[in-house]
């Protein structure tokens, strides 16, 4: 599952995902991450036969934990289906269809934000 | 060998045969040209682009007391008033006059709004003459009440365009997109073996008075575009690179906006895609085969974007079929592609004009003159004064240190040339990095003594053949004052700095020069 960790600033010096990591059989991948002395947000990605159990554990440390089901969103009207955005994804996610429809695909996206930054109809949102 | 009056006979009975060029290739490659002539009378093209040369005359009608417009904003955008009392033309490209929206909101929005139906606010000021005393106007209009509202795209509808990469590694915001640093992606805007003057390579049936979908509306070719050139390189007939152009007319009021859209390149500005379909009647075996031409047999240049001169660098040719693959190779990497124009929107429509046509609804026009089809070649603008190289400037013997050099050994030189930067080279002189005097500073108070921790490695650099207004854009876009010169073997040569840069343009001022 893909999902923003929030830290309080008290928790961002401790090893919580290292122990995480070493405790559970799962892979994870930060996507993104946003850390300051006042706390910070992490977009990861978390999957493995125990990744139920690790993100529970992960809530117990003190780390909020908010399932994403979105990364970014396409405003079907708005987008001309110019296709400007595929070749800036860094992770593929962006494809043309059959019919030539621009189609992004949020299982894969990380939220870089690369495609709506240079979208020029301004059609694609980034969750934050 | 048919007639556009006998084509037009057919479609008023019904019985034209019409295809999209897309259908046509296969026709082609299926009966070859021959066949093709006899079985098919239409060819319709399509492509939704974005076409910055794209505007509107409006006609707002005159208030009570009159007022002769001088300057007129439209929703904070200006038009060009310089016409009659109430005309002004509003041209796609302009940026908001308020610096906020700038290029978020320019003129190709207050077209796209005017279509919509939107209330647009008119704020319209005047010097005050007898005929006309008002001096202030301030209303709001919608593009019902306008007089008339007349689209004139000075250039549209290029015949074939450049394919853009980008050689540095900075990432570029172009007219052709966002650009990623070392040739990390390509994009292209023609659409192919769609679009309408690949199709008529040689304009033998496109010209003055051809009648055209323009934003889903009538609109006529009304000339050829500025920029508008023939003499170029061609494969199978067809130009690779940019070369024919249009100019088009139509009337504002009666267009769709599911045919137009105002956009705005990253960094670069407002723009507005047109979307715009041509008939092609094929009158002969000859206008059938180059209406049966493939993506395949598109041939255009990938030119690198990172070089900001007018002849940029090809780095290779390709054509249509691999761009819309996805990816090309360049430089034995696999490098992903995006197109520009809406390749879905320009099959749609070539489809409705198709239908159109079908239906009986769209007869086509026999034009009164062709498009020059030889004889033109694109003449650059020639600079009296022309560019002062950087490799002209006077330099002083440049000061280098070495990456093994003593943080305090550097800090003398700085003091003892009185300079600020200061490069980094190896034995060979080739660029390390870059160290100021700040960097210098900053070690000494953080206790640090190699001058490897201390520099910066990603040097901002001016290179010998690069004409200095070019350097000067660098400092300001980096907020840096002063970059090494190196010559192609990245050996350093001297330093130029935001100083010697404003001394230049004072010099130049005074010669009566332009600015930079
Ligand atoms: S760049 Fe924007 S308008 Fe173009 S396909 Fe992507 S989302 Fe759609
Ligand atoms: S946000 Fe980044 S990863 Fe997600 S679709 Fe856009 S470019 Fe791709």
């Amino acid at each position: 599952m893909k999902a923003w960790l929030r830290f309080l600033p008290s928790i961002i010096g401790k090893a919580i995902i290292s122990e995480t990591i070493k405790k559970y059989d799962i892979e994870f991948n930060i996507l993104r991450a946003h850390i300051t002395p006042r706390g910070g947000k992490m977009l990861v990605e978390i999957s493995g036969p125990e990744e139920k159990e690790s993100i529970k554990f992960i809530e117990e440390q003190g780390i909020e934990v908010n399932p994403i089901i979105k990364v970014v969103k396409k405003d079907k009207d708005k987008c001309i289906d110019c296709g400007a955005c595929i070749s800036l994804c860094p992770v593929k996610a962006i494809n043309m269809e059959e019919d030539w429809t621009v189609e992004i695909d949020d299982q894969i996206c990380i939220g870089c934000g690369f495609c709506a930054k240079s979208c020029p109809t301004k059609s694609i949102i980034l969750f934050e | 060998m048919k007639t556009i009056n006998e084509i037009n006979q057919k479609i008023k009975d019904g019985d034209a045969v019409v295809v999209t060029a897309s259908e046509m290739t296969e026709i082609v490659a299926e009966n070859g040209p021959k066949e093709a002539a006899r079985e098919v009378d239409v060819v319709t093209t399509g492509t939704f682009g974005a076409m910055c040369s794209s505007g509107a005359f409006l006609n707002f009608g005159h208030s009570d007391p009159p007022i002769k417009m001088a300057r007129t904003y439209l929703n904070g955008v200006e038009l060009y008033s310089g016409l009659a009392a109430v005309d002004a033309y509003i041209g796609a490209a302009q940026p908001n006059k308020d610096p906020e929206l700038g290029l978020d909101y320019g003129g190709a929005h207050v077209i796209e709004d005017l279509i919509k139906g939107e209330e647009i606010e008119l704020v319209a000021e005047a010097y005050g003459t007898d005929c006309y005393p008002l001096k202030h106007v301030e209303t709001l209009i919608t593009l019902d009440k306008l007089n008339q509202a007349i689209m004139v795209n000075p250039r549209n509808c290029y015949q074939n365009y450049a394919v853009a990469v980008n050689s540095t590694d900075e990432t570029l915001y172009t007219y052709m997109g966002t650009l990623l640093p070392n040739y990390g992606n390509v994009t292209y805007s023609s659409a192919g073996e769609l679009s309408p003057l690949i199709n008529d390579p040689y304009f033998q049936t496109i010209g003055f008075g051809t009648k055209v979908f323009l934003c889903g509306a009538e609109g006529y070719i009304v000339g050829e575009g500025t920029q508008h050139s023939t003499d170029v390189e061609r494969r199978h007939g067809v130009p690779t690179t940019s070369a024919g152009t249009l100019m088009l007319k139509g009337d504002m009021k009666k267009m769709n906006p599911e045919f137009l859209r105002a956009a705005t390149m990253p960094k670069y500005g407002p723009t507005l895609y047109v979307g715009v379909g041509i008939p092609i009647p094929v009158l002969n075996e000859d206008i059938a085969a180059s209406t049966g031409i493939s993506d395949e047999d598109i041939t255009c240049k990938v030119v690198d974007y990172g070089v900001p001169r007018r002849e940029r660098p090809v780095v290779k040719e390709t054509n249509y079929k691999e761009l819309k693959s996805g990816k090309i190779e360049i430089n034995g990497m696999e490098v992903p592609t995006s197109p520009l124009s809406s390749l879905k929107k320009a099959r749609i429509i070539a489809e409705e004009l198709k239908k159109l046509i079908e239906k009986s609804e769209f007869l086509l026009t026999s034009p009164i003159y062709r498009l020059p089809s030889r004889g033109y070649t694109l003449r650059p603008l020639e600079i009296r004064k022309p560019s002062i190289l950087v490799r002209e400037l006077e330099s002083k013997p440049v000061i280098v240190t070495h990456p093994d050099e003593n943080i305090k050994e550097v800090a003398r030189k700085l003091v003892e040339n009185n300079i600020n930067h200061i490069p980094v080279v190896d034995e060979e002189g080739i660029l390390q990095g870059i160290v100021t005097s700040w960097d210098i500073a900053d070690a000494v108070a953080k206790g640090k003594t190699s001058l490897q921790d201390v520099m910066t490695k990603k040097v901002i650099i001016a290179r010998e053949d690069e004409p200095v207004e070019v350097v000067a854009r660098r400092i300001d876009k980096y907020d840096i004052s002063g970059l090494p010169i190196v010559d192609s073997d990245n050996k350093v040569k001297g330093i130029i700095t935001a100083e010697d840069i404003s001394r230049l343009v004072g010099k130049k001022m005074d010669r009566g020069g332009e600015s930079i």
